[in-house]
């Protein structure tokens, strides 16, 4: 049964959940059961008439009739509200990707699935993946490349820029956890406690694309190595994220210092191209469930037969 | 009653790519404590939080400063300046207020005031005392202006400080900005300059003639980019508009301080400063603009106008190598 589609519902008809909605509607390996916001009147609950089957608005208590034909969902509510959404998953033995910077669920970065010792896919089925942040999944590949070919690693700084208009006021209004969520998957992945993240607005008009900025410092660097793992992750990376790109390749920028800057381009799902920042949660987010799905399917075939 | 607000040591600590350290603060709030200054304000040139590869490493970090200044300043209140974004309330705010700091400086890029919400919010609700600043104030219309200044006057800011940060107004500008705000938002309003165009202390007087009651400066005006308006010129022509002024020997010895401790690091205005203000951008991508047009051989001039296009903002220290290496390619 491995070539079933996953079948999702998406809670939360904002911004991100609506350009979440659109993307797994156009991926064939998805079958989006439901779409659940808290509002009839919702835009974007109104937006997928007659192209999602379930639009509800009764938050997540609407989802009851429906567990039964669901594999996982999707969390794009807030930090609150994902407590008692996840309590409410686990309940009905389902996995939930979570997008909002609750830091409950395990932070992972696709393109570092067993690579970095700290991001597997879950054995268990009933998982929790949280996607971070933008700067977390922009800067992640660049962080590993770097670290991983230098020694002593003293310093991690990620620094990202992101046009005003693709800041709402989810993220104005929590930048000291964007900050926090961002800076505790730095540590996780290099065991550096010396981490700093930064989140420039900028209000430029045409807004200005995405970019995020690495800078490590370490005792010794291998630069030929990290160039060459700088790419080919930057290639791994735009398999799922199509307007990822290593704009300033990784270059010795002071003494025992490597910095390199990769923009990212949103794919135009539902949300402009300047929203780079949320093209990539959704992009990631969309690819742990892909992979979450996969090794579960394998790993009951491998019971079964 | 103008409060005169020195940030020879937070901004100045631009200029001195941000290598100010402990004893300076020492011998130089020793003075401060002395001349008749309403406020200092003490650490990295972006603020406290601030120390980062991206816009430069400090030498001596924020506490160190802090508790020196605060061992030396009685009378003179002590200030910081904070950017959300930078800096956050658990990790830099809440220390800054076990330090002793009197006056916190929330800034942001004068059209994201909704970034600062939380933390304005913070500060007043611990009653602090707490003022909003506007980063690069010229880069929105009037409108723009006022509606931005009334959010963090409403978050619960007792004053909001205009800052030139690109060093772009003439008096009249200053004017025009000060008078509307001091009509709409029912706070005080507060003005630092940037000495971009050679006009920082005109600006500054013209604040004070338009009833701005916030004047900030620095001795030898040592601050970002050109500098700010220097604090010494700004009292001896406040002093020949009020008889109440302070007097100017304090001020003297401050800027004497400055100018024997750093003479390397004291801006002035050049022909680059003049094309940065004109074009509105940051005058503190001064070092990077430097280092980066020898590095790709590109001319300043140039790279700065680049960078005008570009509208770039403080904290996009990263771009202009990436725009620099444009322009190489051209």
């Amino acid at each position: 049964m491995s070539n079933d589609k996953i079948k999702v519902a998406v809670i939360g008809t904002g911004n991100i959940g609506t350009d979440l909605c659109e993307r797994l509607l156009k991926d064939p390996k998805f079958e989006v059961i439901a779409f659940v916001g808290r509002r009839s009147t919702s835009s974007g609950l109104n937006r997928m008439h007659g192209r999602v089957p379930n639009l509800l608005d009764s938050g997540i208590k609407s989802l009851e009739p429906f567990w039964a034909h669901l594999d996982g969902v999707f969390d794009a509510t807030s930090a609150s509200a994902h407590a008692e959404h996840w309590a409410i998953v686990q309940k009905r033995k389902k996995w939930i990707i979570d997008l909002t910077p609750s830091r409950i669920g395990k932070p992972l970065v696709p393109v570092l699935i067993d690579k970095s010792p700290s991001m597997k896919i879950s054995t268990e089925y009933v998982a929790n993946y949280s996607m971070v942040t933008c700067g977390g999944q922009s800067s992640a590949a660049l962080i590993y490349a770097i670290t991983k070919h230098a020694k002593s690693v003293e310093e991690v700084e990620i620094s990202s820029s992101i046009a005003s208009l693709s800041a709402g006021p989810a993220t104005r209004n929590n930048i000291d956890e964007y900050i926090d969520s961002t800076e505790n998957m730095a540590t996780l992945l290099t065991g550096c406690s010396a981490v700093k993240s930064i989140l420039v607005l900028n209000p430029a008009e045409p807004p200005v694309m995405m970019r995020t900025t690495v800078h490590v410092r370490a005792a010794n660097f291998d630069l030929v190595q990290i160039l060459k793992e700088s790419r080919d992750l930057v290639a791994k990376v735009k398999s799922y994220v199509p307007g990822y790109d290593l704009v300033v390749e990784p270059h010795v920028a002071g003494s025992g210092q490597i910095s390199a800057t990769v923009k990212v381009l949103g794919s135009g799902f539902y949300l402009p191209e300047y929203s780079g920042n949320l093209d990539i949660i959704n992009a990631a987010a969309v690819e742990t469930a892909t992979q979450h799905v996969h090794l579960s399917r394998l790993n009951r075939e491998r019971i079964t037969t | 009653m103008i409060s005169f607000y020195d940030v020879t040591l937070r901004d100045g600590n631009h200029a001195m790519r941000h290598s100010l350290t402990p004893e300076f603060v020492r011998e130089y709030c020793q003075i401060a404590e002395q001349s008749g200054v309403w406020a200092v304000e003490v650490g990295h040139g972006n603020g406290i939080g601030a120390s980062s590869f991206l816009v430069g490493k400090a030498k001596s970090d924020d506490n160190s400063l802090l508790t020196a200044a605060r061992e030396n300043l009685k009378k003179v209140r002590l200030a910081v300046h904070a950017i959300p974004g930078f800096a956050t309330i658990k990790r830099d705010i809440i220390p800054a207020i076990k330090a002793g700091v009197d006056i916190f400086r929330i800034g942001t890029h004068v059209t994201e005031v909704t970034t600062a919400q939380k933390h304005v919010e913070y500060l007043s609700g611990q009653n602090q005392t707490v003022h909003g600043v506007l980063m690069m104030s010229h880069a929105i219309d009037l409108k723009g202006l006022v509606s931005q200044a009334k959010l963090m006057a409403g978050y619960g800011a007792s004053a909001v400080v205009l800052m030139d940060s690109a060093g772009n107004y003439v008096p009249k500008d200053v004017a025009l900005r000060v008078n509307a705000l001091k009509q709409e938002i029912g706070v005080q309003v507060g003005f630092h300059a940037h000495n971009n165009l050679g006009v920082g202390v005109s600006n500054a007087i013209s604040a004070i003639e338009n009833d701005a009651t916030i004047i900030d400066g620095s001795s030898m005006g040592l601050g970002a980019g050109a500098g700010n308006a220097p604090l010494e010129s700004i009292i001896v022509n406040y002093r020949r508009m009020e008889s109440t002024a302070p007097s100017l020997d304090k001020f003297l010895e401050m800027s004497h301080l400055v100018e024997t401790k750093c003479p390397e690091y004291l801006p002035r205005t050049t022909s680059s400063s003049i094309q940065s203000g004109d074009a509105g951008v940051f005058s503190g991508f001064a070092p990077q603009v430097r280092q980066l047009a020898a590095e790709f051989g590109v001319s300043q001039e140039d790279l700065w106008q680049e960078l005008g296009k570009r509208r770039l903002v403080a904290g996009q220290e990263s771009m202009i190598r990436e725009i620099a290496q444009d322009l190489m390619n051209l």
